[in-house]
């Protein structure tokens, strides 16, 4: 009982986003005519408080409720980015700038966002097979929801039954493994699983850790979209609502590397400064990094040939998750250094274009690229930001994006003459997103439309929404220190009591 | 006959892949979703068994009991896309919906 009580005291900004939570559907329940305006002002609310008390609460390492999550700064680095990122989508992508979403109960939405929320964080601070898999099993059926929002769509429910059918798999799989993994150590928690490897396997035992290690990677695969467990991926955001697609392209994801980083760093890997040791030398390093080499090369490949923006976003969202994913194959300190920085940048870049293609949708009603030729002469800032988006996602200097590679690709080479193959397959992908990232930019920019159409202006808030992105791809910049500090500091993991 | 550990995994692994197969034949929607529970009660069973023969402790058990409740949220959440599916499209067969495709 002591234990649970000190462990509310860590706790507090999840708890904060479970009151929100219980408020927005209290209201929602009301039917009263105001029931709209609050849930958005609760979840606002709920959300903001939530991240400054995450940031106020930051520091220390301890485990919580019994050793089922724990709070370092890891879970602290996470918990700010997994709240900013949804605080960012409430804020940016309304019900009126999304004509998908208009004239739907908001009340759902809003308590289905934040279950999201509170969900990622657990993802991304639990420590033991049970709430990992709670966790992950968490996000993933409230994401299913918010996927089929748009009720009478067929569009929306096919994509939900997709992501459904793909997901139940994957985390079945990743259970079955997970059941084997207790069976074979006797224990679920994470650090308890490193020392019984850390013991000495026997060569029978690290055949069955492969295989366990492979079917756990499958709900990691699935959570982080990669090769392959992808399938689900550009369905799912194409049919999705574009808030919603915006929002799963980067929280869940985040929150799956998280999870993934600290399942193969504290299960599996022997912490020290410099490249860490493999727990029992099962060497999961060169699955992974042929899973990463796999994801961005397909990733980039098939977005070559895509029309709709949505698919080519999720495409390129694949291809992302490989990049991010050579962060936990580095498995250093700069390699989760790389992978953090990464996702923040990442956050930015691709909520800023997925604005930009809501915006779009909302003034012409089309996702189709044949449908952007002109836009430049018709809304210049929304050709400008997107510019600036797509440069960041290619990786130019000097944008977020390119800070994000430039850590990556450092971490890898890092590690000597082995990964140079690996980074050079990275630069060569990096080189084929250009091109279709550069084809939006030319068709937006250079293409004539046969018949042109009127020029359009933002809306205040989406215009200053829009402003408030591009500024995020390039001034963090200015304070990069203090980011690389932050990122810095919040490296260590909690490696057992 | 004593029926020990290995019993219940050659069980389990069947279930595994009972379900893994009803997943990837069945044309049904709803025939799929029990593919999906044969899956996860494998897994179940597999944590019960561990925790009774094997490692002595209970944490499997209860990862069980939390199991179960997952697997009847995630039936609810997909049963009712399912039925919100079959009214847009009468249809509940899986290779019928593909709308979404490229």
């Amino acid at each position: 009982m002591p234990d649970v009580v000190a462990s509310m005291k860590r706790f507090e900004p999840e708890l904060i986003l479970t009151g929100a939570l219980l408020l927005v559907v209290v209201a929602d329940a009301t039917g009263a005519r105001w029931r709209d305006v609050a849930s958005r002002i609760l979840t606002i609310g709920g959300l903001a408080l939530a991240l400054v008390r995450s940031v106020e609460l930051r520091g220390g390492s301890a485990q919580v409720f019994g050793g089922m999550a724990v709070i370092d700064p890891l879970a602290s680095f996470f918990e700010a980015l997994l709240i900013g990122a949804s605080l960012l989508v409430v804020l940016a992508f309304t019900f009126r700038n999304s004509r998908e979403l208009h004239g739907l109960g908001q009340g759902e939405f809003y308590s289905l966002m934040l279950a999201v929320t509170l969900s990622n964080i657990l993802l991304a601070t639990a420590n033991d097979l049970a709430m990992l898999y709670l966790a992950l099993e968490m996000v993933s059926i409230t994401s299913y929801v918010m996927v089929a929002y748009m009720k009478g769509d067929r569009m929306s429910n096919e994509a939900s039954l997709k992501y459904i059918l793909f997901g139940a798999v994957s985390t079945g799989a990743m259970l079955y493994g997970l059941s084997f993994l207790y069976g074979l150590t006797g224990t679920t928690s994470l650090p308890a699983i490193r020392e019984f490897l850390a013991a000495g396997v026997t060569d029978s035992n690290r055949f069955a850790i492969y295989a366990i290690a492979l079917l756990v990677f499958a709900g990691f695969g699935f959570k982080t979209a990669t090769v392959p467990f992808h399938f689900w991926c550009p369905d799912v955001y194409q049919g999705a609502p574009t808030p919603v697609t915006a929002f799963l392209s980067v929280a869940p994801k985040a929150a799956g590397f998280a999870i993934m980083m600290r399942f193969f760093y504290t299960g599996l890997a022997v912490p020290r400064t410099g490249p860490w040791d493999l727990a029992g030398t099962i060497d999961w390093v060169r699955v992974l990094m042929v899973v990463s080499v796999l994801t961005m090369t397909v990733g980039n490949v098939a977005a070559l040939t895509q029309t709709n923006m949505k698919r080519l976003l999720a495409y390129s969202s694949i291809a992302h998750a490989g990049y991010i994913m050579m962060g936990v194959v580095a498995l250093s300190q700069n390699g989760a250094r790389a992978l953090m920085i990464y996702l923040l940048a990442y956050l930015f870049m691709n909520l800023g274009a997925f604005l930009v293609v809501t915006l779009v949708h909302l003034h012409d009603g089309t996702f189709d690229l044949r449908d952007y030729p002109g836009l430049y002469r018709r809304s210049p800032l929304l050709t400008v930001a997107m510019a600036i988006f797509l440069l960041s996602l290619m990786g130019i200097p000097p944008l977020v994006g390119f800070m994000g590679k430039l850590y990556v690709f450092a971490a890898i080479i890092e590690r000597g003459p082995a990964y140079f193959w690996f980074a050079a397959v990275g630069a060569v992908n990096a080189a084929i997103a250009a091109y279709y990232y550069a084809r939006v930019l030319k068709t937006m920019v250079i293409d004539t439309a046969p018949v042109e159409k009127p020029p359009f202006r933002l809306a205040f808030p989406d215009a200053a929404w829009v402003w408030i992105l591009l500024l995020g791809n390039v001034l963090p910049l200015v304070w990069w220190a203090r980011i690389d500090g932050w990122a810095r500091t919040s490296l260590s993991l909690y490696a057992g009591p | 006959m004593m029926v020990g550990l290995s019993h219940y995994l050659v069980v389990s692994s069947a279930l595994f892949s009972l379900g893994i197969l009803g997943i990837l034949t069945r044309r049904n929607a709803v025939n799929v979703l029990m593919g999906v529970e044969l899956v996860l009660n494998s897994a179940n069973l597999n944590l019960v068994a561990f925790s009774r023969f094997g490692s002595g402790n209970l944490q499997g058990q209860l990862f069980a009991v939390f199991v179960i409740v997952i697997a009847a949220a995630e039936v609810a959440v997909a049963l009712a896309i399912v039925l919100t599916l079959y009214r847009l499209r009468r249809t509940p067969n899986l290779d019928e919906t593909d709308i979404l495709r490229g």
